[in-house]
């Protein structure tokens, strides 16, 4: 098991009671989630459509690397993995 | 209610003046609570190239190297600025279906290249509707 850092935006702090980073283990960044969404009551509908997909308008990196890029929920991370939670942030006239 | 130093507020209007008539986007980072403060802003990409004029589509690259940035620091991600191009400072109907709650959105109205009005706007995530909250143009520190 691998112990990452998940940075929470702003938005959804209110679910973690403020906090701004959790640390948590596991393998993929499915897990990670998954076990986020078992801490924190209704994380996991902020951010996944029925528990499979990454929201359309939220974005997941692990590092640098967004997970759209890579193998989405199944995205494997190592210890010390930096996963940021980003809302999409779009608009117009 | 937001408080902004009059001269980063300057250079936010600077990037939106620059960016006309098409519409920009940035982020504000600072104090976050009922009372925010903005301590700097950090300009962003918009991506969406097609419809520039009256759409933005923030790079979430920019917003991650923004939150990289800013990680060890007492501040965070407060708002997000962007302007509307010869179009009033209020939101519109694609801001409201896109916002997130917590954010301040401060709207610049940029009329033939300059700067009219700014105003920031909080959602109401339960009604889905945005409403304005105070804008302070603090004295730079
Ligand atoms: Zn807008």
């Amino acid at each position: 098991m691998s112990s990452v850092t998940v940075k929470i935006p702003t938005p959804l702090r209110p679910l973690t009671s403020g906090q701004a980073e959790v640390k948590v283990e596991g393998a993929t960044v499915g897990e990670i989630l998954q076990k986020l969404d078992a801490q924190f009551r209704g994380f996991g509908d902020r951010i996944l459509d029925d528990g499979k997909n990454v929201k359309r308008f939220v974005n997941v990196f692990v590092n640098e690397d967004n997970i759209r890029d890579k193998e989405d929920l199944d995205t494997e991370v190592k210890a010390g993995d930096t996963i940021s939670i980003l809302p999409s942030i779009a608009g117009g006239l | 209610m937001i408080t902004i130093p009059a001269s980063l507020l300057r250079r936010v209007y600077d990037h939106t003046e620059a960016s006309y008539p098409y519409e920009c986007c940035g982020l504000m980072i600072g104090a976050i609570g009922e009372n925010k403060e903005v301590h700097a802003f950090r300009t962003c990409k918009n991506l969406n190239t097609e419809r520039a004029h009256d759409r933005y589509d923030m790079d979430p690259l920019d917003m991650l190297r923004v939150e990289r940035e800013f990680e060890n620091s007492p501040w965070d991600i407060i708002g997000i600025y962007h302007s509307h191009p010869d179009h009033p400072s209020r939101p519109s109907q694609t801001d409201t279906d896109r916002a997130w709650p917590a954010y301040s959105y401060v709207i610049i109205s940029v009329q033939k290249g300059t700067v009219a009005t700014a105003q920031s706007w909080v959602l109401n995530e339960g009604e889905r509707k945005f409403y304005e909250e105070p804008l302070i143009t603090g004295d730079s520190k």
